[in-house]
């Protein structure tokens, strides 16, 4: 039996009058991959986040291979290395190199020397294929280029988890391809990953599973198939529809 | 007295007017970073207390604080009966207050998702500070830094009120020795111009092109 890496139970978060999850749980296994999708405001961001620890659920747990994150006393600053986010507006820090980007994590929470973080993080940079631009500044390379740097930065910490919140989004068209080609990388090596994304074929491909969000619940849950022949419920009907019609007409 | 030598006599009040700009601003900084990333990060109390601070010190004429403290303080406070000190100080506290307004401005400026990022990695909160937010803010906060700085060479002046030998000092001693005000006047007003302008500038231009540069 495959180990579960990451878990929610039954997760709620409000912020103020707004109640952004209401009672979602969810296994991840290890080397399987997740797509979460669903129309913006669903909550997608926020079960990320939650799951990352780094918005802290108002109510519910998460489990990090057992350990319960969501307990008092929790180091979540030693859980959150574990984990490994990609934002969807990137977040590269914009005062240092790619490569230093990559670096910051090794050296001050894993405690490298610099030499040692910096070869760590050049393999990183080599595996999205980014090292040719190690010593780049964010502002000086493209948007798909920055969220591969964003990508080495997570994977550089040899992370048990990664969580992508929806990667491509903020990129243009022309970018998308090349970031989800290093994600489909991952996804061939193994790596355990619970990816938000509205790219239908990606997921299609890439997704052990697909999890339909809707006002913060967990509408519908199947393998990517199931969503594309003969989803069962109504506003999932219609949002494929619709994803899928957009697709049409690009093409 | 020709005129190069008194323009000469003006500018040998200069160290001093430096002397108390920039002590007052490194005070003004010591106190301005800390009390923003309190304003930014701080609990509600902490930020409060920053908060009336900013006022005070931004509600009183500096001359006054120089006068209270010279006078006021020093009383009971030997420290403060050096008019050099109380004027460092008094210039320092408003610079302060300034200061967190500029630092707090760019702490702003470079968003939540900064720190959320460097959170991610596992870093603590001091340490996304001091890695991450800090060496950002220190460049998007130059600009506004040049304008203060300027502020406090022009405002040292008022240190001549409690007696300290700095540039208005001297133009004033020599208005009384020429019975002229065409040359110490000028005179000054063109140095303090000389002082605070290219300074200003440079730091202004230097801030922008690499706020731009770096996309913060």
């Amino acid at each position: 039996m495959t180990e579960v890496v990451l878990k929610a139970k039954n997760l709620w978060k409000d912020y103020g009058n707004v109640v952004a999850l209401k009672g979602v749980s969810l296994e991840v296994k290890e080397g399987e991959v997740k797509v979460l999708f669903g129309p913006s405001g669903s909550g997608k961001s926020t079960l990320l986040r939650c799951l990352a620890m780094l918005t802290i659920p108002t109510k519910g747990e998460v489990y990090l291979r057992g350990e319960c994150l969501t307990s008092p006393g929790v180091d979540l600053n030693k859980a959150r290395a574990r984990i490994g986010f990609v934002f969807q507006n990137i977040l590269l820090f914009h005062h240092l190199t790619a490569l230093e980007n990559v670096t910051l994590g090794l050296r001050h929470v894993l405690g490298m020397s610099k030499e040692e973080a910096e070869k760590k993080a050049m393999e990183a940079l080599r595996e999205v294929r980014m090292e040719k631009w190690a010593h780049c500044y964010p502002a000086h390379l493209s948007g798909g280029q920055q969220q591969r740097v964003g990508i080495a930065r997570a994977l550089a910490m040899d992370p048990e988890v990664i969580l992508f919140d929806e990667p491509t989004s903020s990129l243009d068209p022309e970018l998308t391809g090349e970031v989800l080609d290093t994600i489909r990388m991952l996804a061939k090596e193994g790596r355990t990953m619970v990816i938000a994304t509205h790219e239908m074929l990606f997921a299609r491909e890439a997704a052990d599973e697909m999890i339909f969000m809707d006002e913060g619940k967990i509408v519908e849950v199947g393998p990517p198939e199931h969503f594309f022949t003969n989803p069962s419920n109504e506003r999932v009907k219609r949002f494929m529809a619709r994803l899928l019609e957009k697709r049409a007409w690009w093409e | 007295m020709d005129p190069i030598a008194q323009l000469f006599f003006i500018l040998t009040g200069v160290p001093n007017t430096l002397l108390i700009s920039v002590f007052a601003f490194f005070l003004g900084f010591a106190l301005g970073v800390p009390l923003a990333f309190i304003r930014a990060y701080g609990g509600t109390i902490p930020r409060l207390i920053v908060d009336g601070y900013e006022k005070l010190a931004r509600g009183v004429p500096v001359l006054v604080m120089m006068l209270f403290l010279y006078f006021g303080v020093g009383r009971y406070v030997p420290f403060f009966r050096d008019a050099f000190i109380s004027s460092v100080v008094a210039l320092g506290l408003r610079s302060g207050a300034h200061q967190s307004q500029i630092f707090r401005g760019a702490i702003r400026g470079i968003g939540e998702g900064q720190m959320m990022a460097a959170r991610s990695l596992g870093l603590t909160k001091l340490q996304a500070i001091r890695h991450v937010i800090l060496p950002q803010t220190f460049i998007a906060a130059t600009p506004g830094l040049g304008v203060e700085y300027a502020l406090l060479i022009k405002d040292s002046s008022l240190a001549f009120l409690l007696g300290v030998i700095e540039m208005m000092k001297k133009a004033e001693i020599l208005m009384r020795a020429t019975r002229s005000t065409v040359i110490p006047y000028f005179g000054a007003a063109f140095f303090y111009i000389m002082l605070t302008f290219p300074i200003a500038t440079y730091l202004d231009r230097w801030g922008s092109r690499k706020k731009r540069e770096l996309g913060i």
